[in-house]
């Protein structure tokens, strides 16, 4: 009885957010399903029809494949910049806080914003990046940095890791900032390099909020329509298109909703089986690195 | 500098305001307008206005949305049933609109003499089954721009054919900073682009039997000369970075000899370039005649409840006055054959070059699927442009796929 009281008292926030989150996925799952008119309205039963018609086309297909680039290169980037940030951030040096707003500003502007004016600054002719580049002498002729789909993908990589680091710092400070002291103190008695103390301490001690920090940007940055919608439409030639930007076309140009529903549904079901392998992955390696009287408690 | 007593003053006759209208039976027109530029919003904001004055009890409820985002709008509003009553849309969707029965035929409310005001050939657009599905509310026709100061240093003639084109391109790439033909690779109506060279070679972009036309020899020749003009340095470097937008700002700067365009840009130029010596001429030749003709149409909703105050104010901001601000103001060819008449449009030589081509102008097909089509082209150029097909196969394929999207 006891031990049930927690669980009612849950419970009416539980249901509600169950039907808030649950209500559009049966309704996307039952959209895609059905013959869909260009303005939504449902005209038919279509079975598997949409998901047939999805797997069947390769830009489908090759979206997911860049999807799955995209995702995993602006993850690991931005991991790979905000921990040593986030390191040094956590140091007491003068001018902390000015630093630490400027890491955070760019989270206070829109990301379409951020898009719109990396579009201008990358524009061949008139863009700030080539001037700069050509001013100091790195490149003689302007680049079209957005004409050709390799190097707008990844242009496009390095502003989604750019877009990225704030929040993810932000995650990552709150960590370091609730390390203990100690235990490094202790350690530089014992002569523990600062190499030592990161590979042995800090990371170990971070990893829970790395592991946060992984699930939450994969699930943003996969889902991410801003920045490549912005600065080519997922073009040159359908090759910058992720699979959001494509579902968008899909949806708001082609007016093909029902295949779109049926994509959306496909996207949803991909980010879950990655987040539940994932989390088991982390609980798994978490019991097996507990050392046995830890788990009992 | 806030005057409590005029901030109250205000309130309180907002709050009238609202007792008043909660009083009268008000009828509201909502009015989906698409954004031209800065001006769209206050000119029609100011026909509202002038309406809602000469009939009290009719509100008109302006919401501008930009061409980007319209079509996207008023999907989402017409499934979540939240349609306007009325709104201006691009002819190529009307056809979905129609097929769907989201467009009200208006023929019931057309009189003769209004359905007499319009250009013909304008009108031909918008019926779709014989039924008039729609009104013209803005054209314009396309034709190419040069630099007169380049051309004059080349030391050539503005050309009329392809191969006058070609030759005056080698001589201008000769020049220093400037680069002889724009090309736009991205975004919307890179389509377009092409069918203008497709069109003066005697092609089409379906054939006569419906199929796509892209792997016609026409096709096949046009695309190949956009290419080699890019390779031969004739082109501003890589055309996919450049919309639209960009290749007219080039061309502004002087750095473009010669463009495809439309009418609109007159205004800007003469805003932001007063300088530049420019001239509209008819697309270069290779076998034909063409322009691209443009319309939009003003359509009203099926499932609107106000469909006679939308139409009454409908023919109110068809007045002649009106609709002579809106062509002037966005620089478009006019629709109603009064405004046509009027001594602008008949003796300003940059309309006259642009109105010049409407007896062989083409209009995009009324199709469905119009935009996937679209879509399966540009991304078919773009692959040519970049080099990562040839003409030949590209075009193949580009035909095969949209043949497929029409059923055929």
């Amino acid at each position: 009885m006891q031990k049930s009281i927690p669980l009612l008292m849950i419970v009416p926030s539980l249901l509600m957010a169950m039907a808030i989150i649950g209500y559009p996925i049966l309704d996307l799952a039952w959209t895609s399903s059905q013959e869909v008119s260009r303005f939504g309205k449902l005209t038919g039963f279509a079975g598997w029809e949409n998901f047939a018609e999805v797997f069947g086309d390769q830009l489908f297909w090759d979206s997911l494949w860049r999807t799955g680039i995209w995702t995993f290169f602006v993850v690991v980037g931005t991991l790979a910049v905000s921990l040593p940030v986030a390191i040094i951030l956590n140091d007491d040096f003068y001018g902390r806080g000015l630093a630490r707003v400027i890491i955070m500003l760019p989270w206070s502007v829109s990301l379409t914003m951020t898009a719109v004016v990396w579009r201008w600054a990358l524009n061949g002719r008139a863009g700030l990046l080539n001037a700069t580049l050509m001013d100091i002498g790195i490149i003689d002729q302007p680049v079209e940095w957005l004409a050709t789909a390799s190097t707008a993908f990844v242009v496009e990589i390095l502003v989604g890791i750019l877009v990225s680091i704030p929040f993810t710092t932000t995650i990552l400070l709150g960590g370091l900032s609730a390390m203990p002291q100690d235990t490094y103190e202790a350690a530089m008695v014992d002569g523990a390099s600062g190499w030592h103390q990161f590979r042995y301490i800090t990371l170990p001690l971070m990893k829970p909020f790395i592991n946060i920090a992984i699930v939450l940007n994969v699930i943003y940055v996969f889902n991410s329509l801003p920045i490549i919608w912005v600065m080519t439409e997922g073009g040159p030639a359908n090759g910058t298109d992720i699979l959001v930007t494509y579902l968008y076309k899909l949806a708001f140009r082609f007016g093909q909703l029902g295949k779109a529903a049926a994509i959306s549904l496909i996207m949803f079901g991909v980010l879950l089986v990655f987040t539940l392998l994932y989390v088991a992955l982390v609980s798994r390696g978490e019991e097996d690195a507990a050392p046995e009287d830890e788990k009992e408690a | 500098m806030t005057n409590p007593f005029r901030t109250s003053t205000a309130a309180l006759a907002l709050g009238l305001g609202m007792l008043a209208s909660g009083a009268y039976a008000e009828t509201v027109v909502d009015f989906t307008v698409a954004e031209y530029s800065s001006k769209t919003g206050p000119y029609f904001q100011k026909v509202a206005d002038d309406f809602t004055a000469a009939n009290p009890d009719i509100k008109i409820n302006i919401e501008v949305v930009p061409w980007d985002t319209l079509l996207q709008r008023l999907t989402t509003d017409v499934a979540g049933g939240n349609a306007p009553d009325i709104s201006i849309i691009g002819t190529r969707w009307l056809l979905d609109f129609a097929s769907q029965g989201v467009a009200e035929p208006v023929d019931g409310y057309l009189t003769p003499e209004f359905k007499d005001s319009f250009i013909g050939t304008f009108m031909n657009p918008g019926i779709i089954d014989g039924k008039m599905m729609g009104l013209p509310v803005a054209a314009s026709a396309r034709a190419m721009m040069v630099n007169m100061d380049i051309y004059d240093k080349a030391g050539v003639a503005p050309p009329t054919t392809w191969d006058e084109l070609y030759a005056a391109s080698k001589k201008i790439a000769e020049l220093p900073d400037v680069y002889a033909f724009g090309l736009q690779g991205k975004e919307i109506e890179t389509d377009a682009y092409f069918y203008y060279n497709l069109w003066t070679h005697g092609g089409d972009i379906l054939n006569a039997d419906g199929t796509s036309g892209l792997d016609s020899e026409a096709a096949i020749t046009s695309a190949k000369l956009y290419k080699q003009m890019i390779d031969e340095g004739l082109t501003q470097p890589s055309p996919t970075n450049y919309t639209r937008e960009d290749v007219f700002n080039m061309f502004k700067q002087g750095q473009l000899a010669t463009i495809f365009t439309f009418p609109m840009l007159i205004p800007q130029i003469k805003e932001e370039a007063p300088n530049l010596h420019y001239k509209i001429l008819p697309f270069p030749e290779a076998g034909a005649k063409a322009t691209y003709g443009v319309t939009d149409t003003l359509m009203m909703f099926s499932d609107s409840d106000v469909k006679e105050a939308a139409w009454k104010f409908i023919e109110f901001a068809y007045q002649d006055k009106y609709r002579e601000e809106f062509d002037l103001g966005e620089g478009f060819l006019p629709v109603t054959k009064n405004v046509a008449a009027l001594d602008h449009f008949t003796s300003d030589p940059d309309v006259a070059g642009f109105a010049a081509g409407l007896p062989y102008a083409k209009f995009a097909p009324v199709i469905a699927n119009w935009e996937e089509i679209a879509d399966v082209t540009v991304r078919t150029l773009q692959q040519i442009y970049l080099g990562d097909v040839t003409p030949e196969d590209g075009l193949k394929a580009a035909a095969a796929e949209i043949n497929k999207i029409r059923g055929l």
